[in-house]
């Protein structure tokens, strides 16, 4: 048995080789997956980025009734806390009243994508298992999530092989320049729900808020006319791009697109200036981009290259009268949000 | 046989012993480095897994050992002069009393065999380079240290000079939300003898970035804020 993949291995670089390879990071990431969403834990992990080193708790549990309970702390600066009891996430942060929403969507350092399905990424990233190695004092699988394209980075996941569960993570560049860090410095799996769950899962959250939606999902002046492959539209409106302590508040279009795994926002606003050069900043993996040409302000966040997002900026359009969505969406549609 | 082999060989690379006995993964790597076909295979089995993994490199340089064994076995030999020169006379002396000794006598063979004139050169050369040696050494210590001195009195030279922004963009204020960024720290401290004019173009430069910076900073923050509220609408 052992003895035939090898001697398939040896003849060629065969699609069944490199598919074994795939399967068994594929059953890793599934492990993660079950293991984020199924186990009691309590962990602590450190962030870097820009040279600084950034704190965290992570708690999670299944509470008596079945619910999933998670908690994010950030440890150092000004608290920021994200609580979640099933769907509803509460948001603590020193900037507004604390808030609630119903969504399934987590925004901490670590991707909601992996507590989800992973084979929701399989269209734009390859999945490699790669050895072992030893991470937090413990042997560690590591896998590798590769973009196909060169418009992403990739993602290099060690995980615990005993409990599936994350130790490290890494975002490099496709040349391997590492951007941003995750390490696990502690991690403790239990039957029991830990004491601070018990305490959080009979605490009441803070009030769900509710949009208001009448700017949602507008026809939209502009539109992207392209965009690395896989991504779809997860909303589009208009709205005040507020920062905060100064007043100049101005409306923007916005859109919003995922290929599963990272975000992109887009800005679009008409400008009174006609032209500014490109301008840009990163943070960590994160890479803001804005500038104005012929008097359009466009401006586009999210953890892809600068060279990603100043293609998109390029890109930008005046929409055409029939349907500014659907063109927005057309290499990318999925039924759902119609 | 050899099949076996193949298979262990390929649990080797993949870091995955078959048996626990580490005696036979030794035996292993000894018959490798032995056989020149199994060593072969190591290499083969090397360049697949890097193909599967995605890593090579641009330039598929297929075997670097053997190219730079050549490139060794090109190289002309250096033969430095061996203080064994300046010794040479004590060597023939000593070789006249001990025949019998084998590297003395081959010593022997081969200084007979050269020009005493030759001889003679290399002990004149030895003498000076033991001459210039310190002398050199001495000299590239000078040399450092003046260029320290030079290095140091431009560094004194430089940094009263007003200060401008290097870096454009400035990526450190957005890791953390809690430091706001705050440029009036870092508008320059002219002397009132500096030009006015100089010091507005500096004003204007800080102006510039703190409103790029707040620019770039408020994208992000609202993109940061838009992905949380992001499946609110389905």
């Amino acid at each position: 048995m052992k003895f035939s993949a090898l001697f398939l291995l040896l003849v060629s670089l065969n699609t069944s080789a490199l598919a074994a390879e795939t399967e068994s990071a594929k059953l890793w990431l599934e492990q993660l997956s079950k293991s984020l969403r199924e186990l009691n834990f309590t962990t602590s992990f450190v962030v870097v980025k820009n040279n600084q080193a950034e704190p965290y708790h992570w708690l999670h549990g299944i509470s008596e009734k079945g619910q999933e309970l998670e908690i994010f702390s950030r440890l150092n600066g000004p608290r920021r806390d994200i609580l979640r009891q099933g769907d509803i996430v509460s948001y603590i942060e020193p900037e507004q009243e604390p808030y609630s929403i119903i969504s399934h969507h987590v925004q901490s350092p670590i991707p909601t994508i992996f507590r989800g399905d992973f084979s929701e990424l399989e269209e734009n990233y390859r999945f490699i298992s790669v050895g072992r190695s030893r991470v937090l004092g413990r042997v560690a699988q590591l896998v590798r999530i590769v973009a196909k394209d060169n418009y992403r980075f990739s993602y290099w996941l060690w995980l615990d092989q005993q409990t599936g569960l994350l130790l490290k993570m890494a975002i490099l560049t496709r040349q391997g320049l590492l951007l941003e860090q995750i390490q696990f410095t502690h991690i403790e799996v239990s039957e029991q729900l830990s004491g601070s769950l018990v305490q959080f899962q009979s605490s009441e959250l803070p009030e769900i808020i509710k949009l208001n939606n009448q700017h949602e999902n507008r026809v939209l002046a502009w539109q992207v006319d392209w965009l690395p492959q896989g991504f779809t539209v997860i909303k589009s409106n208009q709205h005040n791009l507020n920062s905060h302590n100064q007043g100049d508040n101005k409306a923007v279009e916005f859109m919003l697109f995922s290929d599963g795994l990272v975000e992109i926002s887009v800005y679009v606003n008409l400008s009174p200036e006609n032209f500014r050069a490109p301008e840009y900043a990163s943070d960590g993996a994160t890479t803001v981009f804005n500038h104005i040409v012929q008097g359009i302000e466009v401006g586009i966040v999210g953890d892809i290259p600068l060279a990603t997002a100043k293609k998109i900026a390029e890109s930008i359009v005046p929409a055409t009268k029939d349907n500014a969505i659907n063109n927005v969406q057309r290499s990318v549609r999925e039924p759902q949000d119609d | 046989m050899s099949e076996i082999k193949s298979e262990s060989i390929s649990s080797l690379v993949d870091n995955y012993s078959l048996s626990t006995d580490h005696s036979i993964s030794a035996h292993l790597v000894d018959n490798m480095l032995k056989d020149e076909h199994l060593s072969s295979t190591w290499q083969n089995y090397h360049l697949i897994g890097d193909v599967l993994r995605d890593e090579v490199p641009q330039s598929l340089q297929l075997d670097l050992s053997k190219t730079i064994s050549d490139a060794i076995a090109q190289e002309a030999t250096i033969l430095s002069p061996n203080s064994s020169t300046q010794t040479s006379g004590q060597a023939i002396a000593k070789s006249n009393e001990l025949s019998s000794d084998y590297v003395a006598g081959k010593n022997t063979e081969t200084k007979q065999g050269t020009n005493l004139v030759i001889d003679a050169t290399n002990r004149f050369k030895a003498r000076v380079s033991n001459f210039v040696k310190p002398m050199g050494q001495i000299a590239i210590a000078a040399s450092a240290a003046a260029l320290m001195i030079v290095g140091v009195q431009h560094n004194v030279a430089e940094t009263p000079s007003s200060v401008t922004p290097s870096q454009i963009v400035q990526t450190m204020p957005l890791a953390g939300y809690a430091n706001p960024v705050s440029f009036s720290l870092q508008s320059p401290q002219n002397e009132p003898s500096k030009l006015q004019n100089q010091k507005a173009m500096n004003e204007q430069l800080a102006a510039e970035r703190v409103a790029q910076q707040r620019r770039l900073h408020a994208l992000l923050k609202d993109h940061n804020q838009q992905v949380k509220l992001g499946s609110n609408i389905k």
